[in-house]
């Protein structure tokens, strides 16, 4: 139980710690998504602008305005602003692959990483995390789609009965389960991931395998960590909500904007609060022990050294 | 068998001593040849009233359905008689008959399966065909009373399947009877029928689903003599259905445990020793029959004071759905309030609201004092779809039960007039923008609904069309219900809502229990109005024209304009000075964007507060306004007061000169969340 404890507390630790990372996450979130919502804001704008019925989308919603201007051909196609959208989207988790290597980096750090150290461990483990993100694609990938084959299935069967609620009772259960698979799965490859950036190591697979041992040797422990900060996160995401809708009135378009962002920044942080918790178990559980040279006149005991990076000699912070 | 033991059975003991008590069958007198002409003298159709609250029959009964139907749970059939006795009202002598059997649309070649394959259809994709999605309908045997000259009557060999709107030699949903006898006029005729009819798993509001099945359509049913001819259509994927008035009597036989609905009023049960039981029905002054069962019906009682008596409610609910059964009561009884008030009285003793089972195509669907519903589990108080499906369903009671248009060929008489009441009766139950949805925040309204489902596909038909010629199942959609709606409510702004709400009034009154047509609706209009609505009947109704007006710019300038200013410093300076003796030009243009000629009023606001109004006939493509006052123009709205409903879009229906962002801004929001949630959410778990 301390230990669970010890989890939780060093990886939150870390991640407030380092703050500016989430904070910079979510405004590179922000911009990228600015850019991909502009083609739809330009459209709202050149029709809403002048039009006295946009009135009924700022005081109050009335859904069937919005179905209307979604409808109207110079609005131009929601599917193809939502694929911009995802572009973008696509582009956020690139960036996220290309600056973790810093984060871990940063987390394993007892001192505030400087900005060379930063970057330099973004650009020493590029390809090393796309290596990792494509095995992890494939292997979360293949469970994915087994796992929701076989939920699907299930409620399907499930659908035969004349308990109306059972289908969505089997649906929930087995998203339970998904979730539950999966967040082991990101486990073993939070691991590798904390692995390859702290020990350096350019076999990927070898942190592949060393991931994969440690996340079924302290299993309990560290699904426990993730399944706790997931629900902080879920906790974040609907009171966030409610507040929104309770608090905000419908035609203070800003204080939206400023309740939503708050959200997404809170929203940031079991994330990177589980990216500490695989740093601190790397750091407990999974450091390369450092044998020295035996010495007949010294305890031959084996040492155990952090492979964190030294320090740099220019500490500007990023 | 079944067709022996009909045979020798006396047709009246069909119905119970109560039937009888209510009001003894009376027999017609027959023409001195009618015997001679293949009628039988000693046939009548019973002026019964049990039923209704009414002391005599309320419409010109044709015919009388006396069946009695045994269902097997197992194979989702049902084995049945059937006598029909037909009176002949058509003025002239009937060599044929045409029967509707209906179960057969649902065969891989019928006609509704390969329309619905093509054009769509409301629940089923026939992307793929399952056997259990097989239906069908077969008369085994038919024989004529009376017209024993050929084997003791038994005219099966003489049935012959017919497909008049499409020559589909595969569809049988259509048979005809040539009669060895032609019958005379005012003459009846009697036929004894066996069918076997197999349920498809639930299609088009019929059928089995698990262990629940809605039987409708089931029977064969006679075509209707109407405008000098038969009019029995084949059943097509966008068509619903059509019969005359009469009486029915019929007797279901199903497993004990069913929990059983059907038209009409329940005049008999009992238990059979075979662990099935019979219950009889009894209909007056209808012209279908449906009935349905299933184990797990909670059952919730009321009685309803109508205009004419009391009305039986019965509420058939899903377990799932017990807590929703005082929202369907309500409605229903609000609804009732509301048709009474407005368009005239109830007649009938009973209606059966059923929750049908979920996941089923059995809901939202109409038949005389029968009527389904549907919901879900899970259904927050602000989302009325339970209301909104009971409310349209219950107005087909009136737009189709009693006024009985034909709905192949005037669909939008049933379901678009409905629409239109739905609108009117919503509005005033739920609230004019939150009929359909009043949740956190989120409202919407059923007449932006119906205008939305119309301009989804405003160019493609014309309203009175045949159903079954729509472009698509979407076109029909939105042609019958959303743009009648739409057109009818436009059109209560024409000759304004009192008005309206009268000559719905007169209409329901002066064609209840008949079958008008649509020039009866619209003379009715005009008759009421007393004014001529050619001009929009010919563009709304039977034309495609589509209406896009639009303020196109608003313009002012001060008519010095061309004076020029030392420097800026003094031109600012008397800018201020002469703040309140600038005398501006102004100009509002508008343009008719399409093809629907209509007046239309537009609003125009000045900056010191004046309003003007100003109407255009919208002949010309467009008009410009031009004003010279010590004020600019700052907004002109076209159709202030909301009354044209078919404007494709309202977008441009106004133009304020000072841009407001707020709403895109609050919209941009929105997305912009929704966009990073996504790409984070992404994040979480691909790296």
């Amino acid at each position: 139980m301390s230990e669970k404890k010890g989890l939780l507390s060093s990886g939150w630790g870390m991640a407030i710690h380092n703050k500016r990372y989430i904070f910079w996450f979510w405004l590179l979130n922000l911009t990228l998504a600015e850019f991909g919502t502009a083609a739809f804001r330009q459209s709202a704008h050149a029709i809403l602008d002048h039009s006295m019925l946009a009135d009924r989308l700022l005081h109050g919603f009335d859904l069937a305005v919005m179905i209307g201007l979604f409808a109207r051909p110079e609005f131009g196609s929601m599917a193809a602003m939502s694929t911009v959208a995802g572009y973008f989207a696509f582009l956020f988790l690139l960036f996220t692959a290309l600056f973790l290597p810093g984060v871990f980096q940063g987390y394993a750090s007892t001192y505030r990483l400087p900005r060379e150290d930063f970057f330099r461990a973004c650009g020493r483990n590029l390809w090393r995390f796309i290596r990792l993100m494509i095995v992890a694609g494939i292997v979360m990938g293949i469970f994915a789609v087994v796992l929701f084959g076989i939920s699907g299935a299930l409620v399907k069967k499930a659908g035969e009965s004349t308990n109306e609620v059972l289908p969505f009772e089997v649906h929930m259960a087995g998203l339970a389960v998904i979730f539950l698979v999966m967040t082991v799965l990101r486990i073993w490859f939070d691991l590798a991931e904390a692995d390859i950036v702290l020990n350096d190591q350019r076999a990927v697979r070898k942190s592949i395998g060393a991931g994969f041992r440690h996340t079924f040797r302290a299993f309990w422990r560290l699904l426990t960590s993730y399944v706790v900060t997931t629900v902080f996160a879920a906790v974040i995401l609907v009171g966030g909500l409610w507040i929104w809708m309770r608090l905000v009135g419908p035609e203070h378009w800003f204080d939206a904007f400023i309740v939503s962002q708050i959200i997404l920044i809170l929203l940031l942080i079991p994330r990177f609060w589980q990216r500490g918790i695989a740093v601190s178990y790397w750091q407990q559980n999974m450091v390369v022990p450092v044998v020295t040279y035996p010495s007949p006149f010294l305890d031959p005991k084996p040492v155990v050294a952090v492979v964190a990076a030294p320090p740099s000699p220019a500490p500007e912070a990023v | 068998m079944a067709l022996t033991a009909l045979v020798n059975r006396n047709p009246t003991t069909v119905t119970a001593a109560a039937l009888q008590a209510s009001a003894p069958a009376t027999k017609a007198p027959l023409p001195a040849k009618g015997a001679e002409n293949g009628a039988t003298a000693e046939f009548s159709i019973p002026d019964t009233t049990l039923a209704i609250n009414s002391d005599k029959p309320m419409s010109q009964r044709v015919v009388h359905y006396e069946i009695d139907a045994k269902y097997d749970a197992a194979t989702h059939t049902v084995d049945a008689t059937e006598v029909l006795t037909y009176h002949n009202l058509t003025g002239q002598a009937l060599d044929h008959f045409p029967f509707h059997l209906y179960q057969n649309a649902f065969q891989p070649n019928a006609t509704f399966v390969r329309e619905a394959k093509i054009a769509g259809n409301r629940d089923t994709s026939y992307d793929k065909w399952e056997a259990k999605e097989y239906g069908s309908e077969t008369i085994k045997n038919i024989e004529v009373v009376g017209q024993g000259d050929m084997a003791q009557g038994d005219l099966t060999g003489q049935l012959q399947y017919i497909a008049p709107d499409d020559g589909n030699k595969d569809d049988k949903t259509v048979v005809d009877l040539h009669m060895p006898k032609p019958i005379a006029p005012g003459a009846y005729v009697q036929f004894k029928i066996a069918f076997q009819t197999k349920f498809p798993e639930t299609q088009a509001r019929s059928g089995w689903k698990r262990d629940f099945v809605l039987g409708g359509q089931w029977f064969p049913k006679v075509g209707v003599w109407w405008n000098g001819a038969w009019n029995c259509h084949q059943y097509h994927a966008m068509t619903e259905f059509f019969a005359d008035f009469g009486v029915y009597d019929v007797k279901l036989t199903v497993p004990q445990y069913e929990v059983v609905g059907a038209s009409g009023v329940m005049v008999d049960e009992k238990n059979n020793p075979d662990n099935t039981k019979t219950v009889t029905y009894h209909g007056d002054d209808i012209h279908d029959f449906a009935w349905t069962a299933s184990p797990r019906y909670k059952v919730r009682e009321s009685v309803y004071q109508s205009q004419m008596g009391p009305i039986k409610l019965r509420f058939l609910m899903q377990p799932a759905h017990w807590s929703q059964a005082e929202r369907h009561e309500k409605i229903t009884t609000e609804t009732l309030d509301h048709f009474e008030k407005w368009y005239g009285p109830y007649p009938y003793k009973t209606l059966t609201v059923v929750d049908p089972e979920p996941d089923s195509a059995a809901g939202g669907m109409e038949y005389p004092t029968f009527i389904t519903g549907d919901s879900s589990w899970f259904m927050p108080a602000g989302m009325y779809v339970p209301e909104l499906v009971v409310e349209h369903e219950f107005g087909h009671q009136y737009w189709y039960g009693m006024v009985a248009t034909n709905e192949f060929e005037d669909a939008w008489m049933d379901e678009g007039i409905n629409s239109y009441t739905e609108v009117k009766v919503l509005d005033s139950i739920l609230g004019k923008n939150t009929s359909i949805m009043n949740e956190a925040g989120v409202t919407m309204g059923e007449r932006e609904e119906q205008r939305l489902s119309y301009t989804s596909s405003a160019d493609r038909d014309p309203i009175a069309q045949k159903a079954y010629d729509y472009y698509s199942y979407g076109s029909y959609g939105g042609i019958t219900y959303g743009k009648t709606a739409s057109v009818l409510v436009t059109l209560e702004g024409i000759i304004g809502e009192d008005t309206m709400a009268k000559a719905m009034h007169v209409y329901f009154m002066k064609y209840r229990f008949t079958h008008p047509g649509k020039e009866d609706f619209l003379k009715t209009i005009e008759e009421v109005s007393g004014k001529n609505l050619r001009w929009y009947f010919d563009q709304a109704i039977y034309g495609s024209q589509v209406m896009d007006y639009e303020v196109s710019s608003v313009d002012s300038f001060p008519v010095n304009w061309y004076e020029e200013k030392k420097d800026k410093k003094d031109a600012k300076k008397d800018a201020k000075d002469a703040k309140d003796d600038t005398v501006y030009q102004s100009y509002v243009s508008l343009h008719r964007k399409e093809d629907f000629v209509m007046p239309v009023e537009v609003e125009i606001k000045f900056d010191n507060g004046e309003k003007l109004r100003e109407q255009w006939d919208g002949k010309s493509r467009w008009v410009r306004f031009s004003y010279q006052k010590k004020a600019k123009v700052v907004s002109a709205e076209l159709d202030p007061d909301h009354k044209v409903q078919i404007d494709r879009n309202d977008f441009n229906n106004s133009f304020v000169v000072e841009a407001n962002p707020r709403p895109t801004n609050k919209l941009s929001t929105y997305w912009l969340f929704a966009t990073q949630w996504v790409s984070q959410a992404l994040a979480w778990w691909a790296v």
